[in-house]
């Protein structure tokens, strides 16, 4: 008797071990679903994105913050910014010249200069718009570096930061 | 005869358990209390009393044109740090960590923050006042001072520990610590922070809380 109530025992916490395991695998395959970004699952896509997440870390995200929230009125976010949805030529250029004067970003103004980051390359720009053009929401797909460095080309010389 | 070698055994059994009892209740009165900051900086014995090293005085101008010197922190607890509102490296990562540190003391009327601007000639106080304001910030919590230059370094070095120099050849011109300083009310350094890890921001709001208790009597 004292032996069998032993083993029932002894299950219950296989079977509750094994329920947390399947619980934790099954979310664990959540999020990560959630974090890919775009419906685009190419290499050169998934190349791009993660090429471009790691400039943004490194040269946009001490100002834009890692979350792309911005700093109060200091640095305008990314994410839930009309300014980057309808902008996305100037952008792309702003990143590489930097921009001098008030830009509004969903109704507030903004008026520190950006400095411009000359030793961008255009494959670094096409890679950085990837990432900000496929996160927070958004989903515009990869941005050729073509298109870079055709956008680059034809900026707004009036607009560049120092 | 064998009953009363059994009684022993138990005996001892029960003596451990109250030994592991008063073990633990030991080590909770000693958890209790916390040891005090550590001073930092060189120390001299005067007679029977240690003089310790504490941050010399100022006279700065914040961004309201007032002036700030050490009677504005006279019976406060502070936190300093050095910084330039053009710089675009490790000031927004200390801004925002240090705006952090804002918010959880905002409404403590014993701690204020000063950050010192390194590019003073271009950092003016119209600039600084702009500054602030984008923060989001009270300029009677958080004071964001700028001067003569040579006084500031001098202050960073000598009274703060910490490094500020120009050198043309940095990206932005200047060569700085990200430190966060903490300063008692008697204007002693009581700990130093990495102003761009938001561990060691947490490290610096723990132990403001600590030197608060300090001044509890």
């Amino acid at each position: 008797m004292l032996s069998n109530s032993k083993y029932e025992i002894r299950n219950l916490q296989f079977a509750f071990c094994f329920l947390l395991f399947a619980l934790s695998s099954f979310l664990s395959a959540c999020s990560t679903k959630t974090e890919s970004p775009s419906n685009d699952n190419s290499v050169k896509f998934q190349q791009y994105y993660v090429k471009g997440e790691q400039h943004f870390l490194k040269t946009c995200s001490n100002c834009h913050q890692k979350t792309g929230k911005g700093l109060g009125l200091l640095y305008p976010p990314l994410d839930q910014s009309d300014f980057v949805d309808k902008n996305f030529e100037q952008v792309i250029c702003l990143m590489k010249n930097g921009i001098n004067g008030e830009i509004i970003v969903n109704g507030k103004g903004f008026n520190k200069a950006m400095p411009a980051i000359p030793s961008l390359t255009d494959i670094e720009v096409a890679e950085i718009a990837t990432y900000i053009y496929n996160s927070w929401g958004r989903e515009r797909g990869i941005v050729e570096v073509q298109d870079a460095t055709r956008i680059l080309l034809n900026c707004d010389s009036s607009l560049v930061g120092h | 005869m064998i009953m009363k070698v059994r009684f022993t055994i138990c005996d001892l059994r029960f003596g451990t358990v109250v030994l592991f009892a008063f073990c633990l209740l030991l080590s909770a009165c000693i958890q209790k209390k916390e040891l005090p900051l550590p001073i930092f900086g060189e120390r001299e014995v005067v007679g029977t009393d240690t003089v310790y090293h504490t941050i010399a005085d100022f006279k700065f101008v914040d961004q309201d044109s007032a002036e700030v010197t050490n009677a504005t922190f006279n019976n406060k607890i502070y936190v300093a740090d050095f910084f330039f509102t053009s710089c675009r490296t490790i000031c927004p990562i200390m801004k925002t960590q240090m705006l952090r540190v804002y918010d959880s003391i905002q409404n403590d009327p014993d701690i204020l923050l000063l950050s010192h601007s390194i590019d003073p000639e271009y950092d003016t106080v119209a600039l600084l006042h702009d500054f602030a304001e984008r923060l989001g910030v009270k300029s009677d919590k958080w004071h964001f001072v700028t001067g003569n230059k040579e006084d500031i370094y001098k202050t960073a070095q000598t009274s703060y520990f910490a490094t500020a120099l120009e050198d043309k050849s940095e990206p932005d011109g200047f060569i700085h610590s990200g430190a966060f300083l903490l300063i008692d009310k008697e204007r002693r350094i009581r700990g130093k922070y990495d102003g761009t890890k938001e561990d060691d921001v947490n490290r610096l709001l723990a132990d403001l809380a600590r030197l608060k208790k300090e001044y509890v009597k």
